[in-house]
């Protein structure tokens, strides 16, 4: 059949690219209907397009930034001054308490999975995941759990436990309120939809990539997240078991970590840390690999060492799941299995050495831009190097045990995490927006952005390694000028210094939301490759179409895109640039395949989504309620496997006539 | 090294001791004046918990670890952001051709993965033998068994002929010991976990339910030592800290004499026995004092166990001796006669440390208020509705609902508890 005598749907808001189909359902059929009239708001609630769940994966993390933001400012604003008695006892447990979970599970995560969601797909040539229903499914459950972990505030209080909940103080008895139910369950939830997305992105790259595309030839950023799904898959199953154990404790008057009836308490923190650790490097690697696109991209020459750094990452997170009881350094281990922590973590700073000596001799030689995304993704090489170099002096697991607890781990990790983390997704922003948006930040907004964020989080972090030396412990929702010293630089100068940064760190958020409602409303188009870039997200329009290439690219090179712009003269051994980024974009729309086949979107995530938050509810709430939780989830399943995957025999997928292999994105 | 020498030496050998610390320290200087006079400029002066004053010879091994690893950290991070700075600034774009795609040559990496590896292989060596030193156990001289509850520790000396206990000590709040001894904490905890940590005379070690973890501890002059609970422990967990007392052994001798003194009812007729009164009909539920009989003349049992939640209220017997009350937060002594302490030489802290707390230095106004309405106080699971899940027992002190004249006897009372 010809494609012209395939047509659309009236308001089907699938593109029509140059007089090519894409083609997508046009009738609801079968037992379970599809959704094939999706505008406005249902475009959002049903799709089960990467790009889109990567959109509203970044937007629900940033408003989640600002949560855990406003919660950094609260504590400081408590510690500012001896005494403080803006909030009290109670609140504060509960404040730093939700800062932490906040950043990692609702900011941190899902904003890396944004990031991979969006561009994991562009990087590799594919035109969506593996499983595109169930990456919509991760994002509904993330918005669930994250939804749930905040309702506490208003359902009689948070978790006051720490981000840790070390038992036994997580019980029933010291731990009253619902606080700890609604944590256990709201991470529960968010942690199927990290387990769920982790094993879609990793059959998605191993299975998905355009042809050539070696693993060798994968960019780094594709590569870091790869490292990251796996890290996932291993160490949520067991966060994900001391959590249900948990819940059985609280909920159901089990007895796992009640001491009173033999427990041992520190099955819990190995359980939490035998997840938590590589989740640290689940919250790194992703930063890692945006700037590991950034700063080759900006210096005009390809990574230092590639090889290197994907196996330096690779090992990283092999390692990492090999360090947990660094963090248990003071709980009474042994001398053995303390010198072997030890020795295991100081082993773990030589990879991640080799990262930072590879990111600086990728700019050695180079002709570097500091633009926004640049300028953060040095200050990430800066920052994290200075955490990394803390980090070391804990390894050393005597040092550790006056260490530990105390400000100094605070200004460590937050040197890793704000410094490191933040840094790279800031990069990030700023470098991928004009492909996501298709407009460009404001550079100059940009740099009051980056250096209002360098200074105050300077001024932030960096007095806590003095007060953390000189003895203030950390999660104390007072400090007392008793144990604060004398002199001019006594704990009062410090904390005030810190809380004062932590407003200008709040300012430099500000600029980006202001750069970004600024770009929003200017009307000016970003041009197709704005940073003379070096990877395949760029061989596509900006916004990419929802079928992402008109045609799969192939692939010869690492940095596929940069050398099909430039060649390298043999003689003078210089590049030679042989075509602009608009041209290639030209050539590809020019030649795109025929019929290309795209999943339509689907109700069940959403629905499925809902009812694993009933579900949630009913444990705390009571019974009848998990029974309608139940149904809804019951239901969600059948609907889900009825659901008819395309309901005309006119939106096959016709067979490629040109040879070339057809990029088939599989059904949910 | 310091530490592998006894401290049961001469005053000859303490010489020695000092002369290896000085030269050490010397080292340690010129070290400092290269890479941490900037930074120490920065900081407190007598901060009373700072991790790099080490007052005995736990925490000296720490420091003498410190010492290399941190050096070694400041030193690699300085190469590396010269070699950052000087390729930020070398390699600006100023026009020159897009570079050779070079993708890195294996050698420099090589190096470049070997040379970390090495500095590492240093300071594990170091760490190593750290670890070992600090777990050593063998030599202990004294016991000390100290338990940790929400949001108090408390401290039981078993009776040790040797050390002149004879029969057992309990106590809370600050931990007294005898300079120049071998001490073993024996550590536990009664509810969730807590961490007993004295910067100046080692690292920290957690308290936690159903298990016993082993501290050393050991200061080489005579000092108050500041400590704090550093595992988050539920409330009031920034209100749970302690302090310890180094004393001359002359000094310990007294003041274990005085804690195994038997009670000495106040004279009759006085306030003070109208106290005795309030604390038999109030106190008594939770809290010991040893010796203490009713009217009838049996002996008064605390039953703490029956009240509490986590089964133990600190022993008032000697109260006075000790300067700290409430998780050591609030001072026995006024400010005035707390800094005489504070900051009284190692040769005359004794003296005043065992002089307690009289009349004239008490901090009225702290216990006062205390004994008033104690949740108000320190945050405290006193709240009959919060008490559902713990059966209706307390965590932590209620508001008893004393008078202003029971209060008065009550003062009076505890002043005798020398």
């Amino acid at each position: 059949m010809s494609t012209n005598e395939l047509t659309l749907t009236p308001g089907n808001a699938l593109d029509v690219a140059k007089g090519k189909l894409v083609v997508a359902p046009t009738q609801s059929l079968g037992a379970v209907r599809r959704p094939v009239n999706t505008t406005g708001w249902r475009e959002w609630l049903f799709t089960v397009d990467h790009k889109k769940l990567g959109i509203m994966y970044g937007t629900v993390a940033f408003v989640f930034f600002i949560i855990g933001g406003v919660e950094a400012l609260f504590i400081r604003l408590q510690l500012a001054l001896p005494d403080g008695r803006i909030l009290s006892a109670d609140k504060y447990n509960q404040m730093f308490t939700m800062h932490a979970t906040t950043m990692i599970f609702l900011f941190a995560m899902p904003m890396a999975a944004a990031f991979a969601n969006y561009f994991l797909p562009l990087q590799i040539g594919a035109r969506d995941v593996a499983f595109p229903r169930l990456n919509a499914l991760s994002f509904w459950l993330f918005l669930t759990g994250g939804l749930i972990l905040n309702a506490s505030w208003f359902l009689g209080g948070a978790a006051d436990g720490g981000w840790f909940m070390y038992a036994p103080n997580s019980g029933p008895v010291f731990s009253p309120s619902n606080g700890v139910d609604f944590w256990i369950l709201g991470l529960q939830i968010a942690g199927i939809a990290s387990l769920i997305g982790s094993i879609n992105l990793i059959v998605t790259v191993l299975n998905m990539r355009a042809p050539g595309m070696t693993l060798m030839k994968m960019p780094v950023f594709t590569w870091m997240i790869l490292v990251v799904q796996f890290l996932l898959v291993f160490s949520l199953p067991v966060i994900t078991v001391a959590l249900v154990l948990l819940m059985f404790q609280r909920s159901y008057g089990a007895t796992f970590f009640d001491v009173s009836q033999g427990a041992d308490p520190l099955l819990w923190q190995h359980l939490f840390w035998i997840f938590g650790h590589p989740e640290v490097y689940v919250l790194i690697l992703p930063a890692f690999g945006i700037i590991s696109e950034v700063l080759p991209t900006f210096s005009r020459k390809p990574l230092f060492g590639y090889p290197f750094v994907v196996f330096s990452g690779a090992s990283i997170g092999l390692v990492g799941f090999g360090v947990w009881a660094h963090h248990m350094f003071a709980s009474g281990l042994g001398p053995v299995s303390v010198a072997v922590f030890s020795m295991a973590t100081m082993a773990i700073a030589i990879p991640t050495g080799v990262k930072i000596f590879n990111w600086i001799l990728t700019m050695w030689g180079g002709k570097i831009w500091y633009s926004a995304a640049m300028k953060f993704a040095i200050g990430l090489v800066i920052l994290f190097t200075i955490g990394g170099l803390s980090g070391v002096t804990h390894a050393v697991a005597p040092s550790d045990t006056q260490q530990t607890d105390t400000y100094y781990i605070v200004a460590h990790f937050h040197y890793v995490l704000f410094g490191g983390m933040v840094f790279g997704l800031f990069s990030g922003f700023y470098y991928w927006w004009p492909k996501v948006f298709g407009k460009m930040l404001n550079e100059k907004l940009g740099s009051w952005n980056f250096w209002f964020m360098v200074i105050g989080m300077n001024l932030t972090f960096g007095p806590m390694h003095i007060l953390g030396l000189q003895g203030q412990p950390r999660r104390m929702y007072v400090w007392t000028e008793a144990r604060g010293g004398e002199g001019l630089f006594n704990f009062g100068f410090w904390n005030m210094v810190s809380s004062i940064g932590s407003f200008v760190l709040a300012v430099g958020v500000l600029f980006f939301i202001i750069n970004v409602i600024k770009t929003t409303r200017n009307p000016e188009r970003a041009p197709l490759d704005p940073w003379d870039a070096r990877t395949l997200e760029w061989i596509t329009t900006s916004p990419p179409k929802v079928h992402n290439f008109d045609r799969i690219p192939v692939v010869h090179h690492l940095d596929e895109f940069f050398h099909r712009k430039y060649v390298e003269d043999e003689v003078t051994h210089t590049m030679k640039q042989v075509a602009t980024g608009e041209e290639l974009v030209r050539a590809e729309e020019a030649a795109a395949d025929a019929d290309i086949h795209m999943p339509g979107p689907s109700y069940w995530p959403l629905l499925l989504s809902i009812g694993m938050g009933v579900l949630g509810m009913g444990v705390i709430y009571g019974t009848p309620i998990m029974v309608v939780g139940g149904l809804i989830v019951l239901f969600s399943s059948y609907g889900w496997v009825l659901e008819p995957s395309v309901p005309d025999a006119i939106d096959f997928d016709t067979p490629s006539t040109d040879g070339h292999t057809k990029e088939i994105a599989p059904l949910g | 090294m310091s530490h592998s020498v006894s401290p049961h030496t001469s005053e000859k050998a303490m010489d020695i001791v000092n002369n290896v610390k000085a030269s050490s320290h010397r080292i340690r200087n010129s070290i400092a004046t290269i890479f941490g006079v900037v930074a120490l400029a920065g900081c407190a002066t007598n901060a009373p918990q700072d991790t790099w004053q080490p007052k005995g010879d736990n925490a000296q091994i720490i420091n003498n670890l410190q010492w290399i690893v941190f050096p070694m950290a400041g030193v690699v991070g300085v190469l590396v952001f010269a070699l950052a700075a000087y390729t930020f600034w070398k390699f600006t774009d100023r026009g020159q051709p897009i570079p050779s795609q070079s993708h890195g040559k294996p050698i420099v990496e090589i190096i470049l993965t070997i040379i970390p590896a090495l500095i590492l292989t240093v300071v594990g060596v170091f760490t190593f033998r750290g670890i070992f030193e600090l777990a050593e156990t063998k030599d202990t001289e004294m016991i000390i068994n100290v338990t940790g509850q929400q949001w108090w520790w408390e401290y039981d000396y078993p009776a040790q002929e040797d050390q002149g206990i004879t029969q057992p000590i309990i106590s809370s709040g600050q931990l007294v010991i005898p300079v120049g001894t071998k001490i073993l904490l024996r550590e536990t905890s009664r509810d969730v976990i807590h961490s007993y940590w004295i910067p100046a005379l080692n690292g920290k070690k957690d308290a936690v339910p159903g298990r016993i973890n082993l501290l050393r501890l050991q200061a080489d002059k005579p000092g108050i030592f500041a400590g704090q609970c550093t595992e988050f422990c539920g409330l009031s967990h920034a209100n749970m800290r302690m302090e310890a007392v180094a004393l001359s052994k002359e000094d310990f001798a007294k003041w274990v004499a005085n804690q195994q003194k038997a009670y000495t009812p106040p004279a009759d007729g006085t306030l003070a026995k109208e106290g005795e009164g309030v604390f038999l009909n109030q106190c008594i539920r939770c809290h010991q004092v040893n010796g203490l009989k009713k009217a009838d003349g049996t002996p008064a049992i605390a039953a703490p166990d029956e009240n509490v939640y986590s089964g133990a209220a600190p022993n008032l017997s000697h109260l006075m001796s000790r300067n700290t009350f409430a998780g050591a937060i609030f001072d026995l002594l006024n400010k005035k006669c707390r800094s005489d302490v504070w900051n009284a030489s190692s040769e005359t802290i004794g003296e005043k440390y065992l002089a307690g707390v009289s009349e004239s230095c008490l901090n009225a106004n702290d216990l006062r208020g205390w004994l008033r309405n104690a949740p108000a106080m320190k945050p405290m699971y006193a709240d009959p509705t919060k008490l559902v899940k713990s059966g209706g027992k307390y965590r932590g002190m209620p508001n008893l609902g004393l008078t202003e004249t029971d209060i008065d006897k009550l003062v009076a009372y505890l002043l005798t508890l020398k």
